[in-house]
């Protein structure tokens, strides 16, 4: 083939093998998002590299111009047509420093947002760049495009049929390569192992995929969101009721919803209730929404976004989510926020939910300083009853059926012991504060996983558009329970009083299951299915101590990968550096160590004994003849340093560089396999016993 | 007065004479001319017919010196090699009648037919160019060169050479068979009459004489000599050697090395001088154990192994 287009065929075949790896970011951000910033680079690149074939002026600025190309094209595609401004350039920087960070931020699959996946095209452009200019060495040009697959499977381990595809055709564009490149050897020799081994890899990383969440190793590394200070939203629930007319927000959308939430708080720590939320930057979407409502939040107010717990979507803004309660955050929030929100309903059997444990697993806070008294009270309040949803219901119906909403222009407020003391012993009358907090004290003292919603109990109507006023705020508990989740209940009463009729599935059940539930004389534990612990609930599956092995099996094999990759040839450079340091006699002396060394790597003996001279008289036969040429003059030069008794300048050392240099060239024809064996090769780290004193 | 000729040039003048006659053997007659200007004895040995005695009368001819050509036989006696002492009538006195030694080159002939007690008679005028007969020291004259050809031992009718003899040849050269293209050629030369006897000298004498002058000049580095110094005492320690070779022999590598640099045209001795000529110069001089020899080892090898095993200098040391 015409070198010009063998160089075309093995650019095309380098930037291919460099974008397939930026594919496999897809689960992370979808396909259809990736794929026309990827495709614009590679085209880019490859556009340089052509332009750079035909200008011969052109080739040594081949790199900066297809990083600077590159680059705008990118702005130009994310950040709109026109002229590079300030706010591209600020777009494109962000891109190499934060970008990869806001990801890890989101939940997954992210919002395909150019603030986010900009890395993924900019680490291919980058990969791009160094695998073209390495396109003499493709074994080594092939490893940009690795690092960016191996970023990939940091960010989401692919496994299954879809890891056996990528590597597929991984193998197939790096076989490709090799093939295009080699020269003399059987082409298609090394694409069966590497197809197998693809296909191994693959079926190991399936296997050693636990399949809890795509980002496998980057999970717990993933930089939370900073902080915020937000006003708690369980202090103004007494301020919002002595205003009651004042409206919060509207919404329009279909029916399910008995209450909106804005924050859950799980801490308490015997003064105040805390929000303990993991914030992440909310993705595409969470799951499969079954019910959409249109809300619209005016001007004022806190971060809080109105939200439903099993949350699955929000479009038209931009918030951060706590997946595990479904409380939505717009930091800064300036201005009114419309936004369309979609969630899903669970599927409960009413049934199974009266007899349902509690879920032991799921987290719950402290109690702080208990008072005396509160425990038994906690006690009494249950029946006497083990931990379960039962439990749960009877606790909720003691709260309504032994206190009073409180009335009148001064309303309770506060939640620590100190109010919640009063309240429980004294005054036993206080807002859906004091009833959801000290609902959630007492269950936890029982040893109920419970935790604090704190929102708006929704008004009756709708379809149409719903005002929702303070009047509406609402506090209340949820519990924990096994195979359903978070259980919303209504201690205050309220929620038998008629607004469950428009209520979602999950509020209709636990309605049917407080209807069911016995009086208070007749009380008795629900049997315990004979496979689960009611207490501890379903334990953690084990982690399979193979599965461990396997896990460390493939740290140390990747770990002696990367020391082979780069110990080996990097000690190598040292070595080759320190030697080019040397002036004058030693440097000749140098350049004869290092042609050794290089022939040592290419598997020609080289004992101790041996001189240059001696070494060109026996090459072996594969071996190109430049290398002999190279090793003669090479031998001449230092004959003449060693023995002769002229010496030699910086003249004579530069030439023996150049004797080695003709050497190394030579060994460019070598087979792949050679070439291969020659980077890799431990032995030519060991320093000859030479008699250099 | 003659012009002076380099070494090089010399050796080129006689390489090319020789292999007038001696065909596809140049390492051979490099290694021959090297012994002929390190002023150092030749032994070579191989099986009959190869052209051992050919190589000997060549390079005999072809320098313009006198040369004597001494058969050894098991009857030829000491005096027939070193002189003896005739009584003159007239002069009533006894006068010396020089063996056949006093010549500058010297052709023994099949040196291991001669007996012990008459190749003993080789070992003064070898070693120190004079034979003294009746306590008279006569000098031979100089360049002095034996030229020594001999059979494979287990040839039969012959005797060892003692060990102290073989350790005064410089050099001990093998010829070989030649190879098909040489031998045609050699064949049809004999045809054509083309023999040792038709060479005429190409060099005189006293170019000779100049040119083992230069090559005593020829640089060598105090490395080398440590080089020369540690394969004569890795022989002496190899576990194959019941002896191995004497400080003569290291003395001799770097002497040989100074001539084989020469016949190169260079100054100076390089590390692959003393490995071209060691296996020549060193593996005479080493008498294997028992073990070994039963094994079938040969000195040849020893002298390999300990080349390889002996790292090459590559220090760059203090120069003057």
């Amino acid at each position: 083939m015409n070198p010009q287009w063998t160089q075309r065929l093995v650019a095309a075949l380098l930037l291919l093998a460099t974008g397939l790896p930026g594919l496999l970011f897809a689960p992370v951000f979808g396909m259809g998002s990736l794929l026309l910033p990827l495709v614009t680079v590679l085209l880019v690149c490859f556009a340089v590299v052509e332009v750079c074939l035909r200008v011969a002026a052109l080739r040594p600025w081949r790199p900066v111009l297809m990083l600077v190309l590159g680059l705008l094209a990118l702005g130009e595609l994310e950040f709109g047509p026109g002229l590079p401004d300030s706010a591209m350039l600020r777009g494109l920087l962000d891109g190499v420093t934060r970008s990869w960070q806001l990801t890890l931020q989101s939940t997954w699959p992210a919002r395909a947002d150019a603030e986010l996946f900009l890395f993924v095209p900019l680490a291919v452009l980058f990969a791009a760049v160094l695998a073209v200019e390495l396109s003499r060495l493709p074994a080594v040009a092939l490893l940009p495009g690795l690092a960016v697959a191996g970023l990939s499977q940091a960010y989401v381990a692919l496994s299954g049929p879809v890891a056996t595809a990528a590597g597929l055709a991984y193998v197939v564009v790096a076989g490709t390569l090799l093939a295009v490149t080699r020269r003399r050897e059987s082409r298609l020799v090394l694409l069966l192992p590497a197809v197998v081994l693809a296909v191994a890899v693959s079926a190991g990383v399936t296997a050693l995929d636990q399949g809890v969440r795509p980002s496998l190793a980057l999970e717990h590394a993933a930089a939370p969101v900073p902080p915020l200070r937000v006003d708690n939203p369980l202090d103004e629930v007494a301020d919002r009721l002595t205003r009651p007319g004042e409206a919060v927000f509207r919404y329009t959308g279909t029916a399910g919803a008995d209450r909106w939430r804005i924050a859950v708080l799980t801490e308490f720590d015997g003064v105040s209730w805390r929000a303990n939320g993991d914030y992440l930057r909310l993705g595409a979407t969470l799951g499969t929404a079954t019910r959409h409502a249109r809300i619209t939040v005016p001007d004022g107010g806190g971060p809080w976004l109105p939200s439903q717990p099993l949350l699955a979507t929000v479009a038209g803004a931009d918030p951060l989510v706590d997946p595990a309660t479904g409380t939505l955050l717009l930091p800064g929030r300036r201005g009114p926020v419309e936004y369309e929100l979609g969630w899903r309903e669970p599927a409960v059997a009413p049934e199974a939910l009266l007899d349902a444990g509690i879920d032991a697993s799921a987290v719950s806070g402290g109690v702080g300083q208990v008072p005396p008294g509160v425990a038994e009270l906690a006690r009494t309040a249950t029946g006497g009853l083990r931990p379960s949803f039962r439990a749960a219901l009877v606790l909720e119906r003691y709260l309504a059926e032994h206190y009073r909403q409180a009335t009148g222009p001064v309303l309770p407020t506060g939640s620590g012991w100190a109010q919640l003391s009063g309240f429980l012993f004294t005054t036993r009358a206080g807002t859906s504060e004091q009833f959801a907090t000290a609902y959630v004290a007492l269950a936890r003292l029982t040893g109920i996983p419970a935790r604090v919603a704190v929102g708006f109990r929704a008004p009756p109507g709708g379809p149409g558009p719903v005002t929702v006023h303070n009047g509406d705020s609402f506090a209340w508990p949820e519990v924990a329970v096994a195979g359903v989740g978070w259980v919303p209940l209504d201690p205050t009463g309220g929620a038998s009083r008629g607004t469950a009729a428009a209520a979602g599935a999950l509020a209709r059940v636990t309605a049917q299951a407080r209807d069911a539930l016995p009086p208070s004389q007749h009380l008795r534990d629900p049997e315990v299915p004979a496979d689960r612990d009611p207490v501890t609930g379903p334990s953690e599956p084990d982690t399979p101590w193979a599965g461990t092995l396997l896990g460390w099996l493939g740290i140390g094999v990747v770990s002696a990968f990367v020391l082979v990759v780069v110990a080996i040839p990097g000690r190598r450079a040292v070595r080759t550096a320190r030697r080019r340091r040397r002036t004058g006699p030693a440097a000749v002396v140098a350049a004869w160590l290092e042609a050794r060394d290089v022939l040592r790597a290419h598997d020609i003996v080289v004992s101790r004994g041996a001189t240059a001279r001696e070494l060109a008289g026996r090459l072996p036969s594969t071996v190109d003849s430049s290398v002999a040429e190279g090793l003669e003059w090479l031998a001449r030069l230092v004959d003449l340093t060693l023995w002769s008794p002229y010496g030699a300048d910086d003249r004579t050392a530069a030439q023996a560089w150049s004797a080695v240099r003709a050497i190394r060239k030579g060994f460019t024809e070598a087979s792949f396999r050679t070439r291969l064996r020659a980077a890799f090769d431990l032995g030519s780290l060991r320093e000859p016993g030479l008699v250099t004193e | 007065m003659t012009p002076l000729r380099p070494p090089g040039a010399v050796y080129k003048l006689i390489a090319e004479n020789v292999r007038s006659v001696l065909r596809g053997k140049e390492k051979l007659v490099r290694h021959a001319v090297t012994a002929l200007f390190a002023e150092g004895h030749l032994l070579v040995e191989d099986v009959p017919g190869v052209g051992k005695t050919t190589l000997a009368r060549c390079l005999a001819r072809s320098v313009g010196g006198s040369w004597n050509r001494i058969q050894f036989t098991p009857d030829l006696l000491p005096g027939d090699i070193t002189g003896v002492p005739v009584y003159h009538q007239r002069e009533e006195r006894f006068e010396f009648h020089p063996g056949g030694v006093f010549a500058n080159i010297v052709v023994a002939d099949e040196i291991n037919r001669g007996t012990p007690k008459t190749q003993s008679a080789l070992l003064e005028v070898m070693a120190e160019r004079t034979v003294t007969v009746d306590a008279v020291r006569h000098e031979v004259p100089r360049p002095f060169l034996v030229v020594a050809t001999q059979n494979p031992i287990e040839m039969a009718g012959t005797y060892r050479l003692p060990e102290a003899q073989l350790d005064r040849f410089l050099m001990r050269l093998e010829v070989g068979y030649p190879d098909l293209a040489s031998e045609v050629k050699v064949i049809m030369g004999d045809c054509a009459g083309v023999g040792p006897d038709e060479l005429a000298p190409v060099v005189d004498i006293e170019t000779v004489r100049r040119a083992i002058g230069q090559v005593r000049a020829v640089h060598v580095e105090p490395a080398l000599c440590e080089y020369a110094a540690r394969l004569a005492a890795a022989t002496r320690e190899h576990v194959a050697l019941r002896y191995g070779a004497s400080p003569r022999g290291s003395i001799a590598l770097i002497r040989a090395g100074q001539a084989y640099a020469a016949t190169d045209g260079r100054t100076f001795v390089t590390v692959d001088d003393v490995k071209e000529i060691a296996q020549a110069v060193l593996a005479h001089r080493l008498i294997l154990t028992a073990d070994a020899e039963l094994n079938g080892r040969d000195p040849g090898d020893v002298v390999d192994e300990v080349l390889d095993a002996t790292p090459a200098p590559v220090s760059v040391g203090p120069r003057a």
